[in-house]
């Protein structure tokens, strides 16, 4: 089968100049292995992808045809006062998640990293248990946490003495998305922190050795090799914030559904009612509600762009 | 989609082991003072991390008379709430249909993804880039602007409020990302192992079933932690394809729960802790895998 000369030439030589049986062999055999992949992704992402762009232009209940309505769609979100609130809350939630998620995370790494062998797995291990929690249990536990009258919070503030601190933590308008937040925050602090971990074991050694032969203390050290080296990590994890951010349904339609009167509304959860119809009862609106998910798609999208271009500079400048 | 930088992770040292690269910083008596500083803080971050869930097992173990009001860490316990969530909640049936759809979109994403990975990582093939393009190009699709769309593709298929609808739901969209992962592993393996193979005279499929197959089980073992995660702990589309009670997965029936349940607090907690408790398991006992595969993971998610 194999002559000898062939057997010496290395893999790429005899693949480029001499096409063979072996070589259209691996041809069909390599459209074989990939096929089911690309058959189940036409029916559940590729096919659907395009039938939403298509729907976000059309008016629709979910009977009958869809009627082409061109932009009306996207020209009544303007107008929309639900969806102007619901717009700037989720930009308001991704922004302050993204910077505590950002910072926070990346102290308790360079934290965890700066000693203790052991301890710091544990702690490692404590702090990203949450993480592993579904967001319906998150959402649900939080929920009785939060619980105006027989809520813990609640409870405890009154133990130590704080009773004027009581809130109904999810049925303030003004409270609700601080309070949401601060459950985000609870269940993402792990992973972010293990991100930057992977970030931190990353960086060469070396570097310090010559920080300190150039005596630069803890402070300089941090400021001056540790962070700077992170800038891609960092750069990571801003951007999946971001994504996280603007695709933020679960954890809001768990604990409040968008309430009160559409105070905690994200963009995720007013599609959904809409879409879904849990709001008032009225008839679905599918291709308004898709418009509003080719909005959210958007801003994934722009977020990726961001972290190519943050990475893009990072990169530049470390070199 | 990000090339370079969703591919780093797979390439930095563990997080779970501070091993050989790690930065030892050389202790002065500043230092030692700013690290017992540090200790301290943590110690109470973790606490502060651990208090939800512990307040969580610890309510499930109450009396339902005595659950508001009395210590916090009750005098007596009783598994009564765990009994009485096992029977009316019958959540004995909703943890076997999380289980079932979790392994069956365990398994047929893993049938897809090791396919294509090494078909992507080791054969060459026209259009090869293209096809790998489209399909990376959709992992940063979020769930619930696709939503729509799914819905009404599963109810063209006849497949509404049926597991099978559900697991193919899941298969389809979590195959990209998996295959993603393969391939990346496979990519660490020497392709001289597949000429060497193929010279000795083995098919193309004994050559990946045989010789690389054994050796990816690393990538394997990631691909299927985060699988089995991400499918237990999915809410969005259980809760939209699934109608009828008794199929519900454990997610959405929990959330149905809370409207019911609201006055149980033990119960409900009881029902919480038994679903949070085979993925804590899993993740004390297989953390690398977890670790790796969150946060791998994670760039979809």
């Amino acid at each position: 089968m194999t002559s000898t000369v062939e057997r010496t030439r290395t893999a790429t030589v005899r693949r480029r100049r001499l096409p063979s049986r072996r070589n259209r062999r691996e041809r069909y055999v390599g459209y074989a292995f990939v096929l089911p992949t690309l058959v189940f992704f036409a029916a559940f992402v590729g096919w659907p992808l395009i039938h939403s762009i298509y729907l976000s232009f059309t008016s629709w209940t979910g009977f009958g045809t869809p009627t082409f309505t061109g932009l009306h769609n996207y020209s009544r979100l303007a107008g929309d006062a639900v969806f102007r609130k619901a717009l700037l809350i989720t930009v308001v939630f991704t922004a302050v998640t993204t910077v505590l998620q950002t910072i926070l995370p990346m102290l308790i790494a360079i934290l965890i990293n700066a000693g203790w062998r052991r301890a710091g797995i544990v702690f490692r291990t404590i702090l990203f248990i949450p993480g592993v929690v579904s967001f319906v249990v998150t959402g649900v536990l939080w929920q009785l946490i939060y619980d105006p009258n027989l809520g813990t919070l609640n409870r405890l503030l009154a133990d130590i003495g704080l009773r004027s601190w009581q809130h109904q933590w999810l049925g303030d308008p003004a409270l609700v998305v601080p309070a949401i937040i601060v459950v985000s925050l609870w269940q993402s602090l792990g992973l972010y922190m293990l991100i930057f971990f992977a970030g931190l074991q990353g960086i060469d050694p070396t570097l310090y050795e010559a920080a300190l032969v150039d005596g630069a203390n803890a402070w300089q050290r941090l400021r001056n090799v540790t962070v700077p080296m992170l800038r891609t990590v960092t750069g990571v994890v801003v951007a999946l914030n971001l994504i996280n951010g603007f695709k933020t349904f679960d954890i809001v339609y768990v604990m409040t559904r968008g309430g009160p009167n559409h105070a905690s509304e994200v963009l995720g959860t007013y599609l959904y009612s809409l879409a879904f119809g849990s709001l008032s009862g009225s008839a679905p609106q599918i291709g308004y509600a898709t418009a509003i998910s080719i909005v959210i798609m958007a801003l994934c999208m722009a977020a990726v762009i961001v972290q190519f271009a943050i990475n893009r500079r990072a990169t530049a400048d470390v070199r | 989609m990000s090339g370079e930088t969703t591919l780093q992770p797979l390439r930095t040292p563990d997080p779970l082991r501070p091993g050989a690269a790690a930065h030892r910083p050389h202790h002065d008596r500043r230092q030692t003072g700013f690290r017992s500083a540090g200790f301290v803080v943590l110690l109470v971050l973790a606490v502060v991390m651990v208090f939800p869930l512990l307040w969580m097992v610890l309510t499930s173990l109450r009396s339902s008379n005595t659950v508001f009001g009395g210590p916090f860490i009750p005098t007596q316990f009783t598994v009564s709430a765990y009994r009485e969530a096992w029977h009316t909640i019958h959540f004995g049936s909703h943890f076997l249909n999380s289980l079932v759809i979790t392994s069956l979109t365990v398994v047929g994403t893993l049938a897809l993804a090791t396919l294509s990975g090494y078909a992507f990582a080791m054969l060459r093939f026209p259009l090869r880039n293209t096809l790998y393009f489209v399909l990376l190009s959709t992992l940063m699709m979020p769930a619930s602007a696709l939503i729509i769309p799914l819905y009404l593709q599963l109810k063209s298929l006849n497949l509404l409020d049926t597991r099978q609808g559900l697991v193919l739901l899941y298969i389809g969209s979590a195959a990209p990302f998996a295959m993603f992962l393969m391939r990346a592993f496979f990519e660490t393996l020497p392709m001289e192992l597949v000429e060497a193979a193929r010279v000795d005279g083995a098919g193309e499929f004994r050559v990946f079933w045989r010789v690389m197959m054994p050796l990816a089980r690393p990538g394997i073992a990631t691909v299927v932690i985060f699988q089995f995660l991400a499918t237990w702990n999915e809410f969005l589309y259980a809760n939209t394809v699934i109608q009828t009670t008794g199929r519900l997965p454990l997610q959405p029936m929990l959330f149905t729960l809370v409207g019911q349940y609201s006055t149980n607090w033990p119960a409900l907690t009881a029902a919480l802790t038994m679903s949070v408790l085979p993925v804590i398991l899993v993740y004390v006992r297989m953390q690398r895998q977890f670790v790796a595969g969150m946060t791998l993971g994670a760039v979809k998610n």
